[in-house]
């Protein structure tokens, strides 16, 4: 069977709970932190002045290279537990340092607004 | 989105599904969508988006899933919209060496001369680098879509791996495929007025036009070879008499309440000027008694420039590419008439090159074998 698709969400959306648990999520930020004995990584951003976290869990799709700052790209499930919370169980997890975020962003939005729109038209319709 | 069965029944007659340019081309579709879309009741394996039938599909996305079989790989690939069954043949050209190419690392020798053996085996190995996916590499595939056990599934037609470090290539057809969508995809097919297009290829429209083939049939089939505007104005009267009073075009509105004669004059001028601007007449010497050549029909002017061709194609400076197009036009200016246009000159050089008696060797260089 297939797995759900990777929707692009912003980190900000995810770490502010607004996204679902069990949502399958595509995101990015800057590798914070790893942690290899818990298979834990911390993928952080700045929106609006702020910054954001989102938690990943790394187990499979380890071993992998981290470079600690750089950009990461990851798709995965969202899950909760009780001791760590919300975190995306990645099940890919790609190093895409170098990305230009402005335009991913405008990018993610320019997607959005198609849809957007064409939904609205079905239900003006 | 067209879900409803009733929009089925509705699908346009096969005869007329190649006149949408989208259906013999691969319609980057959000893999939502290909999920989506209804199978032709006609034809099985066509779909439908909206009301164009699709043939094909091409699609850019991530790895998620991954099957190997001895002859194929299937890809489970999301695009962010959906994911999608990609079905992958494996290269039979690469399965009969696929031994000597993972050997091929220990037998590197270094003597620095070309190898061509190696070369094969670096460009097999590349072949399969590119072919070969894990889950997590970025993936385009396009191929016609189809239905098996009840699940859609790209048969991949083309297939490799995406080298995208920094999300480039994602980035380009995320903002690309929208515009796609809504300048394209969404916009209904007008069928109609294909067939309309259709019937009407063989048939100008506008006067103008009208008046210009006219012209270029009478002067074709009477093999002209040079005329005065006066000679030949009498060929489109029943252009102008034929229009109706209240006619559609703008240019002849302004005109209507002109006598037919000023019409016609007009007219003719236009179209000489068209077929000057096209080069198909040229005026040989410009004075008050107009006398204009038929270029295509000017065998003086074709032999000097097969001359200038033939000669300086010997000179060294010619010899390799042979002589280049502004050059035969200004040898032509100085030897035949100031007044070939560019134009008139490249109808010259395209009916030699027509009757096999100059060569091409460029996109503007000729010469004489």
């Amino acid at each position: 069977m297939l797995p759900a698709p990777g929707v692009f969400y912003f980190p900000w959306e995810i770490s502010s709970g607004a996204v679902q648990e069990g949502t399958t999520v595509r995101t990015f930020g800057k590798l914070k932190c790893y942690q290899p004995a818990d298979s834990q990584a911390v993928l952080s951003s700045q929106h609006a002045s702020t910054q954001h976290q989102v938690k990943v869990h790394t187990a499979f799709v380890e071993p992998f290279n981290p470079i600690l700052g750089a950009q990461y790209i990851v798709l995965g499930d969202l899950e909760s537990t009780e001791r760590d919370g919300l975190m995306v169980c990645a099940r890919v997890l790609n190093c895409v340092d170098g990305v230009d975020l402005t335009l991913l962003q405008s990018a993610i939005n320019e997607q959005r607004k198609y849809f957007h729109d064409r939904e609205g038209e079905v239900n003006t319709q | 989105m067209q879900p409803e069965r009733g929009d089925m029944e509705g699908e346009p007659p096969s005869m007329l599904w190649g006149l949408d340019p989208i259906f013999s081309a691969f319609a980057r579709l959000y893999i939502k969508d290909i999920l989506k879309m209804n199978e032709s009741c006609q034809v099985p394996g066509i779909y439908f988006y909206r009301s164009h039938p699709i043939s094909k599909v091409d699609v850019l996305g991530t790895v998620v899933y991954k099957r190997e079989r001895e002859d194929f790989f299937c890809y489970g690939v999301d695009d962010g919209t959906g994911v999608i069954n990609s079905l992958c043949w494996k290269d039979e050209q690469w399965r009969e060496h696929g031994e000597p190419v993972k050997a091929s690392k220990s037998t590197v020798t270094n003597t620095g001369g070309f190898n061509p053996a190696e070369q094969l085996k670096k460009l097999l190995q590349a072949q399969h680098n590119s072919s070969h996916l894990e889950i997590g590499d970025v993936l385009r595939v396009r191929g016609p879509g189809k239905t098996s056990r009840e699940q859609r599934e790209i048969r991949a037609s083309t297939y490799y791996k995406v080298t995208d470090p920094v999300l480039a290539v994602q980035i380009a057809w995320m903002l690309e495929v929208p515009q796609l969508y809504r300048k394209f995809y969404d916009k209904p097919f007008q069928w109609s007025s294909g067939m309309h297009d259709l019937n009407a290829t063989s048939a100008p429209v506008t006067l103008l036009e009208q008046a210009c083939s006219l012209l270029k049939d009478f002067l074709r089939e009477k093999a002209v070879e040079r005329f005065r505007p006066y000679d030949l104005r009498e060929q489109l009267v029943p252009l102008v008499s034929s229009i109706p009073s209240a006619s559609t075009s703008t240019h002849q509105e302004a005109v209507t309440n002109q006598s037919t004669s000023k019409q016609l004059h007009a007219l003719f001028r236009e179209t000489l000027q068209l077929l000057e601007d096209e080069g198909l007449v040229f005026r040989k010497v410009i004075s008050q008694d107009q006398v204009f050549q038929v270029t295509e029909n000017d065998k003086e002017l074709h032999r000097v420039t097969r001359d200038i061709i033939r000669e300086d194609s010997r000179r060294e400076k010619y010899a390799e590419k042979g002589c280049h197009v502004l050059h035969i036009l200004s040898s032509v200016r100085q030897s035949y008439s100031q007044n070939v246009s560019k134009m008139a000159m490249d109808v010259v050089l395209r009916s030699l090159e027509c009757n096999s008696e100059i060569i091409s060797t460029t996109d503007s260089h000729y010469t004489v074998l």
